[in-house]
């Protein structure tokens, strides 16, 4: 299969050898022809590619490259004071924007550490939750701050919170035909403060191990609206309300966090793989769901950890 | 200190730099191999038939289709195909040739193997024990070097005896006990390997990314028993090697698959091949050690066990095992030695020499059980090791007397330029290691000659490797002939070309092939000015090389440059010289308590390095972070500043991922579970800490040139048993598991908090 010259909307895409097709439309027009054909989606191509090279995922016989589609591009406000990424908004668009970072701040967290350099530049914040991996980065932050995904198909467009996009790993509760061309950010209560953090191994070119997201509003010193959800512990990042519960009405003293982190891990499904195993997860999801409960605790007071979190948590040099 | 830019930099920085994969040549087919996939099976039925009926497939080869060779450097266990056994899941089964590479994947999917399987064994304690499943059943009846002490699974058995090791442990004052488990480690090159096939006739071209082209050639002509003569080796730029590079590999079973496809061919591994597939792995070790000291601090006595990971199938495996003895007994002043090492088959893939092969994880095992020693002991780490290091006229593991031996400064400077014994935020501390790695004096050869125009040009048969070894003999000819190092072109690893080269490995290139530059620049200076001596009128003792001339000394106006004089090179004059230089005896040694000795008895010019490393532990979650590494090496004279820190940086790097991070993981069914770069974890730029290096720089005698000492492999040697020190030092508890990954550290802290 050869990346070949985009083709306009409405054009048919280019045969392959061994009957495979690849198109590249310029408008959601095309891409919904190519849908229909049977083809699947790639966008920056972190996953697919790097995914078959290694053996670990077979090349689809169609491929449509949605990456020219303006309809899908760009991060704009949105008229109740949200936000709207275009699905293919890149990671590090995301990570250096300064709304995002004063406002959904854990979102910046989580999209600055995603894979390398390279990764951040070509990877695209639909490919990420399109992928519907457990480990995401971005889809914790997503989730606790209740967005929603932006599907669209011939037939008009569908909205789908994003906790409810994936339903195990690698898939999602997207029909066929359907393609996520963007992600929708509400409003935030006045007050938000949101911390993402993971767990990793090196600085550079990794993935969550153990992750977690807090958000909530601090409002006359106590904890309203909590949000709390774990990545890489259970088969699709979630929320965990026992945490909430505890978080909501209280301080978020270090006492009070220590609970929320506890009932955390009681509520983790970790795996033993190749990365950690299980044991070692569960004691994890404790520490890192009490550093970003801290950690928005004192983002909220202006102060905590610097962009991205992970970074600081870790132990900066 | 000559700072130059290296010859091949600026290709390899712009990407203009041509490697084997990018070869590319007229009718090429694309190779791929069928692998076992399988840790331990009979083959029962292998039918290649659906393959070679596959549109675009030019040929399917099997063992059936090669001379019926049993190989192997010490052991000849093995043939270039799986031959009715597989014993580990890189083993290749078949290859086919093919129009694309995706004709070729799906020709080696149609190729059909009956496995009847058998138990795989992975553990080296189990492994040894009786009545366990043989990885070679007909062991017994392979050709083998005499040298080499069998039994079943056991590859090979050594020992390092001196003195009384059992009578001075029984009088210790103080006696420690450790036991250490390293897992294997990759060498990860960033080019996965390569290699391009073309017969002429009755002789073959192969370039290949190895590190030793002529050990290459070697194989080739053994397995498809060739004269050496009909095989070419060349080796376009490489990408680096790391020692998975070093022995031949696959040039065989490549050139058996372009003769039988009439076609010339092209292997490229894909990164999971390269992790499952080269043969060539740092070896898993269980180590254990006892010693004893003196009330003072003076050790008197070391005894231990050591068991190393052979492997499927043995390549320099049992030499790399003899060798980790000398790195169980270290730099220090040991009296009294007990130690043996057992090579251990197991269904995994083959270990061979990965940079600085068995010392960095015996020297890991070595300094953490000196560590807890000197805790024992009540010492400081450094002021044991200051009371316990080799020096000038000490004597040696094996009796050889010390000469040219600094251990004791590096230890000095880098305590000094760590900053050692300042104090230091919780959750934070500074661990120290020493090692020794020898030098490798063996033949080496150059031909060096003038142009017409004077421009100077080297042919070497020696391998550059990314190391800047080669790049370097410009420099050392440059200072004979008065050149800059930037007039030499250089014409290197290729074996129709150059005299034959023992290749990038051992640190020996620049070592031997350094000392040949220097003689036959040499030789082309006498040339010179047997030619000057009648132009200028002056005796040679007048005349000099400056800048391109000869001149004569104190009258600088009296000159001719070195162009003219190539330039009128003619009759039985002929500006070419060749130069071997003179071997460098390896010292004198004692070793006859010792059995299995396979080579390396002394060490000549021995390097000597003392790292110190500043860690900081995050003990909620075991997560180690490096924040500085101060690396001192005693390597001799420093012949090129700018690659000789390269090489400490590049080797320090790599020390941090043995010792935290890189780790092969084998499940139960003895096939590796991270053949991948995401879950095999090389540290990444973003993980370098500051690294301050530093050099004692004094020559040695009967070494390299300029008194020069090998300088590739030891900077990886200390590296993970400073930092192995310093987790201790910094959170109570001992990692005794190599890497100490975060799951590993925080065990071990839990371990230690319920105590």
């Amino acid at each position: 299969m050869t990346a070949m010259a985009g083709t306009p909307s409405g054009v048919a895409p280019v045969t392959t050898g061994g009957g495979a097709t690849f198109s590249q439309p310029t408008s959601l027009s095309g891409v919904y022809d190519a849908l229909a054909a049977g083809a699947r989606v790639v966008a920056g191509g972190t996953d697919l590619i790097v995914g078959t090279r290694q053996g670990k995922l077979k090349m689809p016989d169609h491929v449509v490259a949605v990456d020219r589609v303006a309809e899908m591009r760009g991060i704009r406000p949105t008229a109740d004071g949200g936000l709207w990424l275009g699905a293919l908004t890149p990671h590090e668009d995301i990570a250096t924007n300064a709304l995002i970072r004063e406002r959904w701040t854990a979102l910046a967290d989580g999209s600055a550490i995603v894979g390398s350099h390279a990764t951040r530049n070509v990877g695209t914040l639909g490919g990420n939750l399109m992928n519907a991996s457990p480990a995401a980065e971005t889809v914790g932050p997503l989730v606790c701050f209740g967005a929603v995904a932006v599907l669209a198909s011939r037939g008009g467009e569908r909205r789908v919170p994003v906790a409810d996009l994936a339903t195990g790993p690698g898939r999602t509760s997207a029909a066929a035909g359907e393609v996520l061309i963007a992600v929708e950010l509400p409003a935030l209560a006045a007050g938000t403060s949101s911390c993402y953090a993971r767990l990793e191994y090196r600085r550079q070119m990794e993935i969550a191990v153990v992750g977690a997201t807090a958000v909530f509003a601090m409002k006359g010193g106590a904890i309203a609206g909590a949000h709390v959800a774990i990545t890489a512990l259970s088969a699709t990042i979630r929320r965990i309300a026992e945490a909430e519960g505890i978080l909501n009405g209280s301080d978020g003293s270090p006492a009070v966090a220590e609970r929320a982190a506890q009932a955390v891990a009681a509520a983790s499904r970790p795996i033993d793989d190749v990365r950690a195993p299980a044991d070692y997860r569960r004691a994890m999801a404790a520490v890192i769901a009490r550093r970003v409960i801290t950690g928005a605790v004192e983002r909220a007071h202006g102060a905590g950890p610097s962009i991205p979190a992970s970074d600081a948590l870790h132990g900066a040099r | 200190m000559a700072v130059v830019i290296r010859a091949d930099g600026k290709e390899k920085v712009t990407g203009t730099g041509r490697y084997a994969a990018d070869l590319t040549l007229t009718g090429l087919l694309h190779a791929r191999f069928k692998f076992a996939e399988i840790g331990h099976a009979r083959i029962r039925r292998l039918d290649t038939s659906k393959a070679k009926a596959l549109a675009g497939v030019f040929a399917v080869i099997t063992q059936a289709d090669v001379p019926d060779v049993r190989y192997g450097l010490f052991v000849k266990d093995r043939t270039l195909f799986a031959k009715d056994v597989v014993r580990w899941e890189g083993e290749v089964v078949a290859a086919v040739a093919a129009l694309t590479p995706e004709i070729a994947r799906r020709a080696v999917e149609l190729i059909e193997v009956d496995y009847e399987p058998l138990p795989v064994v992975t553990d080296l304690e189990a492994a040894l024990e009786a009545g366990v499943q043989l990885v070679h059943e007909g062991w017994a009846d392979y050709a083998i070097d005499e040298r080499v002490l069998r039994d079943g699974n056991q590859a090979s058995l050594s020992s390092l005896v001196k003195g009384d090791a059992d009578a001075a442990m029984a009088r210790a004052a103080v006696v420690v006990k450790s036991r250490y488990v390293a897992d294997g480690s990759s060498g990860v090159p960033i080019e996965p390997r390569a290699i391009v096939a073309e017969w002429h006739g009755d002789k073959v071209q192969i370039w290949s990314s190895t590190q030793v082209p002529f050990a290459a050639r070697t194989l080739v002509a053994e397995t498809l028993k060739l004269p050496e003569n009909a095989i070419r080796v060349s080796v376009p730029f490489m990408g680096g090697g790391f020692g998975a590079k070093c022995e031949g590999h696959f040039e065989p079973q490549t050139a058996a698959l372009a003769r039988a496809a009439k076609r010339p061919v092209k292997l490229v591994f894909s990164r999971r091949e390269e992790f499952l597939a080269p043969d060539h792995r740092r070896e898993g070790m269980i180590i254990e050690l006892e010693t004893g000291a003196d009330k003072d601090g003076t050790v008197v006595a070391r005894r231990g066990r050591l068991l190393t990971e052979n492997g499927a199938y043995s390549n320099d495996a049992p030499l790399i095992a003899q060798m980790a003895l000398h790195f169980l007994a270290g730099p220090y002043k040991v009296p009294n030695i007990n130690i043996t090492a057992q090579c251990v088959y197991t269904n995994t893939q083959p270990s061979g020499s990965i940079r600085a092969p068995g010392a960095p994880t015996a020297a890991w095992a070595l300094e953490q059980h000196l560590d807890e020693l000197s805790a024992a002991l009540g010492m400081d780490p450094v002021a044991f090791r200051r009371k316990n290091l080799l020096a000038d006229g000490d004597e040696g593991p094996t009796r050889q007397i010390m000469d040219s031996t600094h251990a004791l400064a590096t230890l000095d400077k880098a305590a000094e330029l760590i900053g050692y014994g300042r104090p230091l935020p919780e959750g934070e501390a500074i661990g120290i290691a020493c090692g020794w790695w020898p030098s490798f004096p063996m033949s080496s050869g150059i031909y060096l000659k003038l142009n017409a125009d004077g421009s100077p040009t080297i042919i070497t048969g020696a391998q550059e490797c990314g190391t800047g070894a080669v790049m370097t003999l410009p420099i050392l000819a440059g200072e004979v002939l008065g050149l800059p190092p930037e007039a030499f072109s250089i014409i290197y690893q290729d074996t129709e070309t150059g005299p034959w080269d023992g290749g990038a490995g051992g640190s020996q290139t620049l070592f031997n092939n350094g000392r040949a530059t220097i003689a036959a620049a040499e030789e082309i200076k006498s040339q010179l000015l047997k030619m000057a001596e009648d132009l200028l009128e002056a005796s040679r003792a007048d005349l000099e090389l400056v800048d391109g001339k000869v001149q004569v000394k104190g009258s600088p106006s009296r000159f001719v440059t070195i162009a003219s004089l190539a330039s009128t090179a003619t009759g039985d004059q002929q500006l070419l010289a060749s130069g071997v230089g003179v071997v460098p005896p390896t010292p004198a040694s004692d070793a006859s308590g010792c059995i299995g000795r396979l080579g390396v008895e002394s060490f000549a010019a021995p390097t000597f390095g003392t790292h110190a490393v500043h860690v900081k532990v995050d003990r909620e979650t075991g997560v180690v972070r490096i924040l500085g590494v101060a690396a001192v090496q005693d390597s001799g004279t420093i012949v090129n500043q700018t690659g000789a820190m390269g090489q400490v940086t590049g080797g320090v790097v790599m020390g941090i991922g043995q010792a935290l991070s890189e780790g092969i993981q084998v499940a139960s069914d003895a096939r590796v579970r991270n053949p991948y770069l995401l879950d095999y974890k090389l540290q990444t730029a973003a993980d370098v800490p500051p690294i301050k290096v530093g050099f004692i720089g004094i020559a040695a005698p009967d070494a390299g040139p300029k008194g020069s000492k090998g300088l590739g492999e030891p900077p990886c040697i200390p590296t993970p048993g400073a930092i192995a020190n310093a987790i201790a030092l910094a959170t109570g508890a001992r990692v005794r598991q190599l890497p100490a990954t975060p799951h590993r550290v925080w065990s071990a802290v839990q371990q230690e908090t319920k105590r």
